[in-house]
């Protein structure tokens, strides 16, 4: 099963358990139905779906309109930086309505674009720069188990989030993983338990840290791997105290921000761990033609990055 | 004269006191948020409130104190708002700009122009939903008519069948600006009928006729399911001269926010002897006398309230 025909048959499930719920967002109902992730969906009446008009900054406020209603609803969008739209209601209206601790959910499920080649004005496809801008609360997901537990805890809970499907894995075969260790919320999942690493990724790097941990297996070195799904700070704790066993730590983060939640845990490793022999940081480079058509993957050298660690 | 006439026009008087006594709060610089007055637009919004049912909403822009003022009834209740206290409409969380009040269907407010829109549209479709049969009424002024978003929203609101009356307050101003320094006229009757919305202008400041015509207008939209936009004709009362470099003379720009300095009541609550004003406008309907022995009582109740 692909990764898009699963994200779709989960929410697919889970709308049709909900009453009074609005599905709403361009072309949702009509020709691929963005790529498959809208195929499909059905709601109980007297619930709705909707093929809305092209006008992003209104559908956004529609969405809070409709939870000051008591209204839960989904709004799903083709590209992330269409949010850029509707920055005055994910800012100024969510200060407002989140005042009131609404009962009703509002989420926003945009396909964050990150395959590249779309062109400069797509160049802002950087999940964290849209959740920071007034804390809201986002998760992205990478196989069957992080989107369950995402999909099922958040796409209808009360509140507003950002919930992002990565353009770059929608045709791929969906990853099975048996997950070791998480918290409630899915902020992070830890898919493996080992001695001789820790790796963390973020963003929608975890396809790269498996190969990693799988190459390092054939050298008989073992890898605690954890994937944060979070854009804002949560406890670090799990995460800290397998890097203070491991002595070592790899960050993967494949997103194109400034705005990183990698800094932030580097930043508490420091302030709380003890001594850490390997520190291994890869992220995009950003150089002066970032924003033209190009390839959106994060250069990496597997091979490089098991020598460096196999080195310690 | 019956007694609902008289009723009525206490509210007006109302509304035009207990902005007078916001005034003089301002010009003796008591409160740390900016506050936009509106005198000059108490009659349409006792008209709003009038015709409104339980079960419609009211989304409000930054100029939104006559608004507050109609459906709270209580000067005191906004005045501690705007000094930001506990015992305020919002607790002192919301100060003016973004001042709501929804146990009064004062659902949301918002100082971003045109904003309120969008968030309305989406309250009147969460209507639809659960089959609540209520109006929104989304207030809003000749400046956010510029923005993108009230074309989005009449659109929206078009194509969803959803029952919003939105009324554009036109006093021709925003901020120091006329509308023939800014932008070119907008045929607010044109630009809607082109969406298939329906227009209604009102003018005159005739609290009467608004409520009549209002209320035609509400089992309308409700009727037919359909958006309709009301055009209100007003002006907000008070100016300043602004001298300018490069203008030997000064410019004379109508009142925006915070204190109106010249505005100052001639006798009783009015202020201008002119169909500009809503309570000179009353005086067709019931005379000066009664008017002057009704404001007096109602300044007496008001300053007891806040005293």
């Amino acid at each position: 099963m692909k990764y898009v025909e699963f994200v779709n048959s989960l929410i697919s499930r889970q709308v049709g358990e909900v009453d009074n719920l609005v599905l709403f967002g361009q072309n949702i109902m009509a020709g691929s139905c963005l790529g498959g992730l809208c195929k499909g969906l059905n709601v109980r009446p007297p619930g709705k779906v909707i093929n809305t008009q092209n006008s992003e900054n209104t559908l956004i406020g529609v969405g809070f309109g409709l939870m000051q209603n008591q209204v839960s609803s989904i709004l799903f969008m083709k590209q992330q930086d269409f949010l850029l739209l509707g920055v005055d209601h994910l800012v100024n209206t969510y200060n407002i309505i989140r005042a009131n601790e609404p009962s009703a959910s509002f989420t926003i499920m945009p396909i964050v674009v990150d395959s590249g080649y779309e062109g400069p004005q797509s160049a802002l496809n950087n999940f964290s720069d849209f959740c920071s801008i007034a804390n809201i609360g986002g998760y992205c997901f990478t196989n069957k188990r992080d989107t369950e537990t995402i999909v099922r805890r958040h796409l209808v809970a009360p509140g507003f989030r950002i919930l992002g499907v990565s353009q770059r894995l929608m045709k791929l075969d969906v990853l099975d993983l048996a997950v070791v260790d998480s918290d409630e919320n899915g902020n992070f999942f830890k898919y493996t338990e080992g001695d001789d690493v820790t790796i963390v990724c973020f963003n929608y790097s975890l396809p790269y840290a498996l190969e990693i941990e799988r190459d390092l297996r054939t050298h008989g070195k073992s890898a605690s791997l954890f994937s944060v799904n979070t854009f804002s700070e949560f406890n670090f704790g799990s995460l800290i105290g397998d890097v203070s066993r491991t002595r070592s730590l790899l960050i993967l983060d494949d997103s194109k921000s400034g705005n990183q939640l990698s800094d932030r845990l580097l930043s508490r490793i420091h302030e709380q761990c003890c001594r850490i022999d390997k520190q291994i940081v890869i992220r995009k480079t950003l150089n002066n033609d970032w924003f033209y058509p190009s390839l959106d993957h994060l250069n990496l050298n597997v091979h490089d990055i098991v020598q460096q660690i196999l080195e310690q | 004269m019956t007694k609902s006439t008289v009723k009525i026009a206490e509210r007006v008087l109302r509304l035009r006191i207990s902005q007078l006594l916001v005034n003089e709060r301002l010009k003796k610089g008591e409160f740390k948020i900016p506050i936009h007055l509106a005198f000059g637009h108490e009659a349409i919004a006792v008209a709003i409130d009038q015709i409104m049912k339980t079960e419609d909403g009211l989304f409000l822009s930054h100029r939104n104190i006559h608004y507050n003022l109609a459906r709270t009834r209580s000067l005191k209740e906004v005045l501690d708002e705007f000094y930001l206290r506990e015992s305020g409409i919002a607790k002192g969380h919301l100060g003016s700009m973004n001042l709501c009040n929804p146990s009064k269907n004062v659902v949301y407010t918002s100082n971003i122009l045109a904003n309120n829109h969008a968030v309305s549209s989406g309250y009147a479709l969460g209507n639809r939903i659960r089959g609540n049969n209520g109006v929104v009424f989304t207030v809003t002024g000749d400046g956010a008519i510029e923005e993108g978003c009230f074309y989005e929203s009449m659109l929206f609101q078009k194509s969803n069948n959803l029952s919003v009356v939105t009324v554009v307050e036109n006093n021709r101003w925003s901020l120091a600006t006329e509308i023939g320094e800014r932008r070119c006229e907008i045929n607010l009757k044109k630009l809607t009928s082109g969406l298939s919305i329906d227009y209604f202008h009102l003018k005159g400041n005739d609290v009467f006729n608004y409520i009549e015509r209002l209320s035609r207008i509400r089992t309308r939209c409700l009727k037919t399911k359909s958006p309709v936009c009301v055009e209100v004709h007003l002006n907000t009362l008070g100016y300043s001269y602004k001298k300018e470099v490069g203008n030997p003379k000064a410019r004379y720009i109508n009142y925006h926010a915070g204190a109106a300095a010249q505005i100052e009541s001639l006798g009783y609550p009015l202020i201008s002897q002119s169909s500009q004003d809503p309570i000179f406008v009353l005086q067709k309907s019931v005379s000066q006398g009664r008017l002057k022995e009704l404001a007096k009582n109602i300044a007496s109740e008001i300053e007891a309230e806040i005293s």
